[in-house]
């Protein structure tokens, strides 16, 4: 009898590894959505591993095409055309922070708050990788715990908001960009102060959820942080609403944004250190539940 | 030891290869996937339990530093190894159509494993999945299918210097 077991098991040896080997990685996946403290001490670790050499051909792949862009197509227009691009963002930054101003100075009570969460203290980084898949929209940063970098982290550019650092290393950090399908932000738009939540689209877009049907919205309008999530500081820039979704009933409308922040060119990135505010809003709470329940 | 090493080092420079160089490309999707393909390989080549452990650490590789949350790499990248170790010897697999086949449909099929995931476990409408199949999936599988006859002639005189097989190829394993 035992002889039979014992051949019955060599008969099925592959097919037992097989359903071991898949059912480990779902032991990973669920390890992984319970963020336990094991599976993120090999991430890291593994990570610290491979960054390095991320680093290192970054920095080749960016010399050769440096080379190639400034010595031998174009020698001086690319540099200027760098600097300028570089002028516009400021000047768009200038007049985004000038609007938002003139917008808070009329409501005299949330000038001193508007202040104070737009000066936080930011670390500078840079972007040495990108999500390996196209499914996902990530980057690799070269600052990690030890640079004070923690998961949650706000990540900025002067154009507006890019994302929120997912996982982090010792000397890296993962952020998880605002296109990708799992991110959500607590924002409102500019001109009617409407609340609403930035869910990724995939690709180089946005979509504007839980947007109530008899808030006023419109093509053009500008969509920025509300400060309600407690990691992105008020008025910071997410986007422009390129489409109205208005068709079928409910509560709520949707509207399709695109970010302020060419996400296929980022190089350099800001992380705010400094969260604005604790709150969290309701539509956050309900979301952050949603996903949780998931 | 050095058919576990050396498999296992050549897949992280192809992520850092996928993470830095192929992100460069100004179009992203046509961007193909080289650590599915190296994935495809091992298939080929290497027995099930040792090549499904390396695709397993490819996935789980894949997965450090992408934007999902849960890991999904860690599962489809060895079911599309044992798919693939099932399914190679009904595939010709010498000249470039069979071998842009093969990555073709594999590229598609883990294109749908993840789809599958994204939908049941984070509740992502199937409607915008659904036009992600099309918009992005075949362009993507495509480009993977073109690259993969170059890339399998190089693995080929890769494995076989690094092995000291010359006679053990594609060919014979398929």
């Amino acid at each position: 009898m035992r002889i039979r077991g014992f051949f019955l098991f060599r008969r099925y040896t592959l097919l037992i590894f097989i359903i071991l080997l898949l059912l480990s990685a779902l032991v990973l996946m669920s390890l992984r959505a319970k963020q336990r403290k094991g599976i993120e001490v090999s991430d890291a670790l593994l990570m610290e591993v491979c960054s390095p050499f991320q680093k290192a051909a970054t920095f080749m792949i960016d010399t050769v095409q440096g080379t190639f862009q400034h010595y031998v197509f174009l020698v001086n227009l690319e540099k200027e055309n760098r600097m300028l691009k570089k002028k516009i963002a400021e000047l768009q930054e200038k007049d985004q922070q000038r609007k938002e101003m003139r917008l808070a100075n009329e409501r005299l009570r949330e000038l001193l708050q508007f202040r104070e969460k737009n000066s936080p203290s930011m670390v500078g980084a840079e972007v040495i990788g990108r999500d390996p898949s196209s499914w996902f929209k990530s980057i690799t940063i070269d600052k990690g715990e030890r640079d004070g970098v923690k998961k949650g982290m706000a990540v900025i550019s002067p154009a507006g908001v890019i994302g929120q650092v997912l996982k982090t290393a010792p000397h890296y950090a993962v952020v998880l960009l605002i296109t990708d399908y799992n991110s959500a932000i607590d924002t409102m738009v500019e001109r009617t102060r409407a609340k609403a939540i930035v869910e990724g689209k995939g690709e180089n877009r946005c979509q504007l959820k839980y947007l109530l049907r008899a808030d006023e919205v419109a093509v053009g309008d500008i969509v920025v942080t509300s400060g309600l999530g407690g990691n992105f500081p008020k008025g910071l820039m997410v986007g422009e609403i390129k489409q109205v979704d208005k068709k079928g009933h409910g509560v709520f409308q949707f509207a399709e944004l695109i970010p302020s922040v060419d996400m296929t060119r980022l190089e350099e990135v800001f992380i705010i250190m400094e969260p604005s505010l604790p709150t969290q809003s309701p539509e956050e709470k309900v979301r952050k539940g949603k996903k949780t329940k998931k | 030891m050095k058919r576990v090493i050396t498999p296992l080092l050549i897949g992280i420079l192809f992520l850092i290869l996928q993470t830095t160089w192929l992100s460069s490309f100004p179009i992203q999707r046509v961007r193909p996937d080289i650590l599915l393909i190296f994935t495809l390989y091992l298939a080929c080549l290497f027995p099930p339990i040792l090549g499904g452990i390396l695709a397993l650490l490819m996935g789980y590789l894949m997965d450090l530093f992408s934007g999902n949350i849960l890991g999904y790499y860690t599962f489809s990248r060895p079911l599309v190894f044992f798919a693939a170790q099932f399914f190679k010897e009904r595939f010709y697999l010498e000249g470039f159509p069979s071998q842009f086949l093969f990555a073709f449909t594999f590229g598609l099929l883990e294109g749908v494993i993840i789809l599958m995931l994204m939908g049941t476990l984070q509740g992502v409408p199937s409607g915008g999945l659904f036009s992600l199949f099309f918009t992005f999936l075949l362009p993507q599988s495509f480009s993977t299918g073109v690259v993969t006859p170059l890339l399998f002639i190089l693995f080929q005189k890769g494995s076989s210097l690094l092995f000291r097989q010359p006679e053990e190829g594609l060919k014979e394993k398929a």
